[in-house]
């Protein structure tokens, strides 16, 4: 058996252009009173060149490419989870595989289980690491989706992203080394929300909302049935929780805050500032990701939440249909060093600002990014602005240039 | 004398009018009708959750949230409430 086995790398790719929330409540005419409980500022949107892949690959890359070759040679899965799918058969991976430079030696699939499925994907991951049948070994997990919301959706269209968040497992965690076995997970059949077509989010929004608290509930009981003397209130220097919008993370603290320590409304109001608002400094700005969401967060907290020394984080992943994990790992001041090297927040004010006008003008050709059609060509060029104002310019991303034979194409940038 | 079933109603109907008007403070008394949805008074979904897990608590009972994701109205709600409590 290994010791320490967790994220050696964690890197999140939240597109190259955005729409803030207030723009957006305008041109649908939302009542401008509920920012205050979404707790948005603003989101990231797609652009035509971008797809589930792309995503994947430019998150993954900043990772993959600081890698010693050694290093590199020495990833022997890959799992991308996602509930953007672009082939009933043929998985995101196959390409991200590719377009990575991977050794072949590695196994290559991808997972679905909403926005919890990067952390069923995890764990597996973690598990076959620290099964010791490959001393060494690494694995990549990259949760990557796309956004099919619309004015259908009400007020969710302010809430949801679009990007991806990959994670590099290995034996040296400088990021998040995993309490392994510490984990709660609940799980059962609901119809909270779905993708039942390439083009259409549908969503029961008490359904799901009341599924996700009670999940975290159920979830944090388990987690405590397998480990001893755990206080919500103590155990945990800090908490990210996959985050929908904001709002909702809040609740649930205070929902967890009354259950487990009777807590008084000051209380959680102090603890909520302290152990969860970091982690909400990004995914306020982003989006929900779907299953990359909660790791969205834990790079915000890495990167915003003033620990000191080694702080154990607890992490909630929940996704509809449904399943959910409470976990945890530790964190340290390498933690911040590792993240820093890759400048999210530097890559997140550096998306390009849309208008409400431009927004709509996306959102029909954003619609059928994951529609199968058998030849479809996209002009990169087009959106040559929005790719070139990225911080790390020099480094090259991925575009997707459209289908041909339903092989879906792509280009360096 | 009225039946344990109807006192328990009256209790918790007033438990409802109460928390609902706590959470909605701008929502007049006299338009939490029992016809009425969250929804209609206002409430969002952050509101909705407050209402349910303020009752939930109020009344210490273990029923889980997703019970009451499907009730169509305030009188629903209420009836739920007490068919929970009397469990």
């Amino acid at each position: 058996m290994t010791g320490r086995i967790g994220i050696e790398a964690l890197n999140v790719h939240a597109g190259f252009a955005q729409l803030s929330t207030a723009e957006l409540f305008e041109g649908r005419g939302l009542d401008r009173e509920r920012i205050g409980h979404l707790m948005m500022r603003a989101r990231s949107i797609a652009l035509p060149c971008e797809d589930p892949i792309t995503n994947a690959v430019n998150a993954a890359a900043p990772i993959v490419n600081r890698l010693a070759p050694q290093d590199k040679e020495r990833i022997e899965l890959i799992l991308a989870s996602s509930e953007s799918g672009v082939d009933f058969s043929k998985s995101i991976t196959s390409y991200v595989h590719e377009f990575m430079g991977l050794s072949r030696k590695c196994r290559v699939m991808e997972v679905k289980q909403a926005c919890y499925a990067a952390t069923g994907a995890l764990q597996i991951a973690a598990g076959y690491l620290a099964s010791g049948v490959s001393p060494g070994a690494k694995a990549l997990v990259i949760a990557t989706d796309v956004s099919m919301v619309d004015a259908r959706a009400g007020y969710a269209e302010p809430a949801t992203g679009t990007g991806a968040s990959a994670m590099l497992l290995g034996d040296d965690p400088r990021v998040l080394a995993l309490d392994l076995g510490a984990f709660g997970a609940h799980a059962y059949e609901t119809m909270d929300s779905a993708r039942p077509m390439p083009d259409h989010d549908i969503a029961d929004v008490d359904g799901s909302l009341f599924a996700y608290l009670d999940c975290l509930s159920n979830s944090f009981a388990d987690y405590c049935g397998k480990v001893s003397d755990v206080d919500l209130r103590t155990t945990f220097d800090q908490l990210a929780l996959h985050t929908p919008f904001a709002g909702l993370v809040k609740a649930a603290h205070r929902k967890l805050m009354r259950e487990q320590a009777r807590a008084t409304p000051d209380a959680v109001e102090a603890d909520f500032a302290a152990r969860v608002s970091p982690s909400l400094v990004y995914p306020s700005q982003v989006g929900n990701l779907c299953s990359g969401s909660v790791y969205l967060a834990l790079a915000s907290l890495i990167d915003n939440a003033p620990y000191r020394g080694t702080a154990r984080v607890g992490l909630f992943s929940y996704g509809s249909g449904c399943a959910s994990e409470f976990f945890s790992g530790l964190i340290d001041e390498g933690s911040r060093a590792a993240l820093a090297e890759l400048d999210i927040a530097g890559r997140l004010n550096a998306r390009i600002p849309l208008s409400f006008a431009e927004y709509t003008e996306l959102l029909a050709e954003n619609s059928r990014c994951l529609v199968p059609i058998e030849n479809r060509k996209i002009e990169v060029e087009r959106y040559r602005r929005f790719l070139d104002a990225r911080p790390d310019g020099r480094e090259p991303v991925l575009a997707y240039r459209g289908t041909e034979g339903y092989h879906r194409t792509y280009e360096w940038v | 004398m009225p039946q344990r079933s109807d006192t328990d109603r009256a209790a918790v109907t007033r438990l409802v009018h109460e928390t609902v008007a706590a959470v909605l403070p701008q929502v007049p008394a006299e338009q939490i009708t029992g016809d009425k949805h969250l929804k209609d008074l206002g409430a969002d979904s952050v509101d909705r959750v407050e209402i349910i897990m303020a009752l939930i608590d109020a009344l210490g009972v273990r029923e889980p949230m997703a019970g009451f994701s499907t009730v169509p109205d305030i009188d629903a709600l209420i009836d739920f409430l007490v068919e929970v409590k009397q469990r």
